[in-house]
């Protein structure tokens, strides 16, 4: 039973031969990070790096790694290293390199060679039938290594070779001349071939087997979650960049320096100046301001949001309530269900073109703010239906069978016991759906759009424009039927406005960060609250 | 409950109904009766009178809030139920308010674009026959098909993006990560989720865009390849989090049960838990490719504007228009047949992503009964 | 022969002693650690500490586990005898906020140190769960599960595709696990059905039989027959006696007329992480060291 098959329970980590498959992983990393450098022209192709020139250190490296995948896979082979491969390879690294093995052929085949359809296809056919067949057959070691090793290899020389300037150009034959060029290709088989060998070199490392399948995947998958929080903060931190000098621009501090602001009391007007001057976001667009602004598309969303939530969690949070303490399960709940998830994944394209149709017409037959909070409180609603009932039913039972215990009625019990406790998640799902909202473009574009350049008189002013009328409905508020700007519709407006059309703010490129920033900031600020108030709440939970 | 509900027919489902009803009718007192009965009333003609444009419509409306206001203060159980009950209703009226207005709405134009089939006059028909998109010169044609070869090549492109890595990345997140690493990347994602469409499409259009025509050589801007990987960066979050939550849902016994015969985490990932969670992770998935559907900010700066099919089909360096761009772009001078033509495109996103909603939730009911509500 | 590598390792064999209430920690552990028995140590454990956060899991255990026998290891919930089990395995190593002080060997192999490959360990180490776990496959992937992970039944893809199948050494393999874990006759029939559709009992038994078909050395057990019903038990007892003829079998129970049915020594666990006493099970059980292990051996508390 326990015999000679067994391998050693505890493994030194310090073997030469696992030292040379860290370092192969190292080089793949190297190159890795030099073809993305390349690909986005960080670091020219026709130039040097290092005293070399860029393409032949490509290639080099490229056939240094290949070698030493291909000779690790040997080593395992003629158990020079000591490893516990498997049979072979396994079905995904078959399927990989058969295709890579089949597309690899083919091009060479028919752009080296020039060969026709009859031509190529067989070529490609035998490369990914000997692609597969490495694969499958010698066993792990080889399976896994001599396939990825050899792409390396083979790439190397062709960019070592004359073959391929770093100027070379392939027309696709297209429609409109489309091409792919080299200095988009050479950083694109850099990646590539640095990730197939980086992957193998991980294999290698963990000794083949489960091992070194889990080392292979986990380099993979840590590489993947790197990525995407590195694109994460890459977006942010270049909006940042980009949005911080239109976003400041002529800010003072000082007495005196900021906007006039009246405030009246029992009919006594008190005139005050902030001692803040801040153009960008207490101004808007006009030909005798300094500086322009987009205080008017601020004070939008702000008013967005707050009809589309007013509109929304009392309904959303209703609704919750009586599926979750009312209702029984049943056809009416599953119905409803369905129809609360079916109205979330609804495009907001699609709010927009049902509140054009619907709202529209019934408030004063053009673009309003009512209309656009309406169609962000019919977006928000199956979000806040959601969230409440996940919060509600997060409330234990025995909270409910205690209260009822103790005579008390239902209503009682859910407004003294289940609203309390599950208020946490209610809060939190509202101020994350509210935070998507609020970056919504497309149903406001339908609904209430305004001007790209919005003059500071057009702000809106909700409360001070409630007026009561002889006429039905009685009580109006011209200001809520008004169309009006809102942030992410004035960057679309901006966006579409194109440079020329922007003459009256001094610069347009950075009159549109700094609006993308402010969108941005006013967002994300909703999530980092949603975020923390929910992190903050689980802890209680869980220390209490 | 929710067993008897399903073996029960339909006649004895009515007749509990009204049972319950009588019941109800007979032991609440008559002023009770009296405010639940103006409040319904009430709601119900400030419904029509809205859906009708009355400016009388605050009459009812307001009537319901005084009856409303009253019956709180005395009967403010009933009240809050009956107010809940009229919320849950809402919803449901408010996906069929929905349904009716874009289809309503798209009636003219697909009665204009009948062809007749082996006799039979088939309203809309030909915006799917024919390729040609003119809303100027005579022929004036509506047809849907460059546009949804657009959304398609988008989504496409998008889930070949979204899918593999929102998988890895869910499981990075719900079984590798080690904590700490954990707690900073979950809220990052999320974050990456609250970024607006439109700021990924004006950082696509200032800065991949131009990228891109430089170096495919393209005449002017906007491909397909680019559109649907800021879509797919885009769909990506929600694959994440659904994926996330789907994992974690499948038992821990299960997975030290497989630990403990000595596999590797990794083998427990692919061969226990993965296919534990596979009805969540599918779901997560297709709610990413509904997310790319209906995506438009971003198709919208970043393409042509061009309803017109890409030749070769599958080229994907152009970009020309898909289903969500089409209205954004064209809501604006659009109208009479080419509004309506706008609603026909609404339509069909519509109704494709209520499949896909609908059906991903079939696929979660289905491996749940499976698997007896535990996983 | 004795390799015990305790302090107090020496040829003596236990004897009673006379208790004495109130003893300290330092007499009750000269007390068991004298524990002596005929035979190799399996599993040798020293000064065992376990914190899970602030918590102190597991205080200073030390005692050697004799191989092809049954140790039983009982005590009061919360008192540590199942977080001693898991750091058999380093199944601990699951749970984020363990930390693991001290010293476990498996064959002088010591099991806390860099390098140590879980995955071997686990499969010389194998663990049966307090509730039945099978995976929601059918019974035959069930059992071939762990041996097709490392490999041993697995002949690749290539005989896959070509339908070279390893169906006849899995056909093997099922049956024998199955019959060591007395299911075979229960089950052969419907080998294809999903295991989630057997019994309670059944499916722990298929849960040995997993645990079995990978070969291992020492079978842990924790509280297998706690959620059964008392035939089941009976049955899983049954087994596990069986089972001591060839492998070294831990078991935690809650369960003192199990414990005193099916070990050969048993150690008893009091609240707060302590080993209280270890010894054979008839010593321990008939005339127990310490006042606290009679009491609770007696059922005066725990």
């Amino acid at each position: 039973m326990s015999g000679a098959t067994r391998t050693r329970l505890i493994r030194s980590n310090t073997t030469t031969a696992v030292a040379v498959a860290a370092i192969s992983i190292g080089i793949a990393a190297v190159l890795f990070g030099l073809g993305f450098a390349a690909m986005f022209e960080l670091i020219a192709l026709t130039g040097t790096l290092v005293g070399f020139p860029t393409l032949t250190l490509l290639g080099a490296l490229l056939v240094v790694q290949g070698g030493a995948v291909v000779t690790f896979g040997l080593g395992s082979r003629f158990s020079v290293v000591e490893t516990n491969p498997r049979p072979d390879a396994g079905a995904v690294a078959a399927v990989v390199f058969a295709l890579v093995w089949f597309v690899g052929g083919g091009i060479v085949a028919s752009q080296l060679f020039g060969l026709g359809l009859v031509g190529w296809l067989p070529a490609a056919l035998l490369t990914g039938g000997v692609g597969f067949a490495v694969t499958v057959l010698p066993g792990e070691d080889i399976g896994s290594t001599a396939p990825a090793g050899a792409v390396a290899v083979l790439t190397g020389l062709v960019f070592l070779s004359d073959l391929v300037g770093a100027q070379s150009v392939w027309g696709l034959g297209w429609e409109q001349q489309a091409s792919l060029t080299a200095e988009f290709m050479i950083p694109v088989l850099t990646v590539f071939c640095a990730l197939l060998t980086g992957w193998a070199a991980a294999k290698a490392y963990g000794g083949f087997g489960a091992r070194g399948r889990r080392a292979g995947a986990y380099l993979l998958i840590y590489l993947n979650a790197g990525a995407i929080v590195t694109v994460l903060f890459s977006l942010v931190a270049f909006t940042l960049f980009k949005g911080l000098p239109g976003l400041f621009r002529g800010v003072a501090v000082g007495a005196g320096v900021g906007p006039q602001s009246t405030i009246s009391l029992f009919g006594f007007g008190f005139s005050f100046s902030l001692p803040v001057a801040w153009p960008f976001v207490m101004n808007g667009v006009g030909l005798l301001n300094e500086f322009n602004g987009v205080l008017p598309a601020i004070v939008g969303t702000f008013w967005l949001v707050v009809g589309a939530v007013l509109f929304a969690v009392p309904l959303g949070v209703g609704a919750a309530i009586f599926l979750t303490e009312y209702a029984e399960r049943g056809r009416f709940t599953q119905v409803v269900e369905v129809a609360t998830n079916g109205l979330w994944s609804t495009p907001s394209i699609v709010f927009g073109l049902f509140g054009f149709a619907f709202l529209i017409p019934r408030f004063g037959n053009g673009k309003s703010l009512l209309s656009g909070m309406l169609t962000l409180g019919f977006m928000l609603l199956p979000l806040v239906v959601i969230t409440s009932r996940e919060a509600m039913l997060a409330v234990p039972d025995e909270y409910r069978d205690a209260s009822a215990a103790l005579g008390v009625t239902k209503w009682q019990t859910i407004r003294s016991v289940v609203l309390p406790a599950a208020l946490p998640g209610v809060v939190t799902g509202v101020i994350l759906g509210v935070g998507r909202i609020a970056g919504e473009t497309a149903p406001i574009l339908l609904t209430m759009a305004g001007g790209v350049f919005v003059p500071g008189s057009q702000t809106a002013n909700v409360l001070g424009g409630f007026q009561f009328t002889a006429s039905p409905p009685f009580v109006a508020n011209p200001q809520l039927l008004e169309a009006t700007s809102a942030l992410p519709y004035q960057l679309y407006a901006l966006i579409t406005a194109g440079v020329g059309a922007s003459g009256n703010v001094g610069n347009p490129d950075e009159f549109r960060w700094a609006t993308a920033l402010v969108l941005l900031a006013v967002v994300l600020s909703f999530y980092a609250v949603g975020i923390v108030t929910r992190y903050y709440f689980r802890r209680r939970l869980n220390y209490e | 409950m929710a067993q008897a509900a399903e073996t029960e027919t339909g006649a004895e489902t009515l007749a509990r109904h009204v049972r319950r009803f009588r019941e109800f009718l007979a032991t609440t007192d008559r002023e009770a009766l009296a405010v639940v009965g103006v409040m319904s009333l009430a709601l119900l003609s400030a419904f029509v009178g809205f859906l009708l444009v009355s400016a009388y419509t605050i009459v009812p409306f307001a009537v319901f809030l005084g009856a409303a206001g009253y019956g709180w203060i005395r009967y403010q159980g009933l009240t809050a139920r009956l107010l809940m009950l009229t919320m849950t209703v809402s919803t449901i009226v408010i996906l069929l308010l929905i349904i009716t207005f874009i289809f309503y709405e798209s009636v003219p134009v697909l009665v204009y674009e009948s062809t007749t089939v082996l006799g039979v006059s088939v309203p809309g028909l030909r915006m799917f026959t024919q390729p040609n998109w003119d809303a100027v010169s005579s022929p004036i044609r509506y047809s849907m098909v460059p546009m949804i070869h657009g959304t398609v090549m988008v989504t496409v492109i998008a889930t070949v993006v979204a899918a593999p890595l929102g998988i890895a990345a869910a499981l990075f997140l719900s079984e590798i990560a080690p904590a700490p690493v954990r707690e900073f990347v979950k809220p990052g994602v999320e974050i990456l989720a609250g970024i607006p469409s439109i700021v990924y499409g004006f950082i696509g259009f200032t800065v991949l865009s131009p990228w891109a025509s430089d170096q495919f050589r393209i005449l002017g801007q906007g491909t397909y390849l680019f559109v649907g990987v800021v879509v797919g960066l885009m769909a990506l979050p929600t694959i994440v989090s659904v994926a996330e939550d789907a994992l974690n849902t499948v038992p821990e016994s299960m997975k030290s049960g497989s630990l403990a015969v000595g596999t590797t985490d990794w083998q427990t990932m692919t061969s226990i838990t993965l296919p534990a969670a596979f009805s969540g992770v599918s779901a997560a998935v297709l709610l990413g490719v509904g997310r790319a559907i209906g995506e438009t900010m971003a198709a919208t700066v970043m393409l042509r504007g061009v309803p017109r099919i890409t030749d070769p089909l599958y080229n994907v360096f152009y970009g020309q228009e898909t289903l969500t761009s089409l209205i954004a772009r064209n809501y604006g001078e659009a109208d009479g047949l080419q509004m309506d033509a706008l609603f026909v495109a609404g339509v069909i996103l519509f109704v494709t992503v209520l499949v896909i909603s609908i059906g991903s939730q079939y696929i979660e009911w289905r491996m749940r009964k499976k698997f007896g509500g535990d996983v | 022969m004795s390799e015990i590598e305790s302090p107090q390792k020496g040829a003596e064999t236990a004897q009673p002693r006379q208790t004495t209430t109130g003893e300290s920690d330092e007499q009750l552990r000269a007390e068991w650690t004298d524990y002596d028995f005929d035979g190799e140590a399996k599993l040798a454990v020293e000064d065992l500490d376990v914190h899970y956060g602030d918590e102190h899991a597991l205080k200073g255990v030390s005692m050697d586990i004799p191989e092809r026998s049954v140790t039983a290891l009982i005590g009061p919930s919360g008192c540590g005898k199942s977080t001693y089990l898991r750091c058999l395995n380093r199944m601990n190593d699951r749970i984020n906020s363990a930390r693991v002080d001290g010293s476990v060997q498996l064959d002088e192999n010591e099991l806390y140190q860099e390098g140590v490959d879980l995955v071997e360990l686990r499969k010389r180490v194998g663990m049966v769960f307090q509730s039945p776990n099978p995976f929601p496959k059918s019974i035959r992937e069930n059992i071939s599960y762990g041996p097709r992970k490392h490999g041993t039944i697995d002949t690749g893809l290539l005989a896959r595709l070509f339908g070279r199948s390893d169906e006849e050494s899995e056909e093997r393999l099922v049956e024998r696990s199955l019959r060591q874990a007395a299911l075979w006759d229960e089950v052969k029939d419907r080998l294809d059905d999903n295991a989630l559709g057997l019994s309670g009992g059944q499916q722990q038994r298929l849960c040995i039989a997993r645990a079995l078909a990978t070969d291992p050395e020492v079978l842990l057990m924790d509280e297998p027959a706690s959620a059964l019903d008392p035939i089941a038990t009976s049955k899983i007892e049954e087994l596990i006696h069986e089972l001591s003829r060839e492998y070294t079998v831990v078991i935690v129970t809650h369960n003192m007329q199990q414990a005193e049915r099916i070990s050969d020594q048993t150690a008893v666990f009091l609240t707060g992480g302590r080993l209280a006493e270890y010894g054979r099970t008839e010593q321990i059980f008939a005339d127990p060291q310490s006042q606290r292990v009679d009491d609770y051996i007696s059922g005066k508390f725990g």
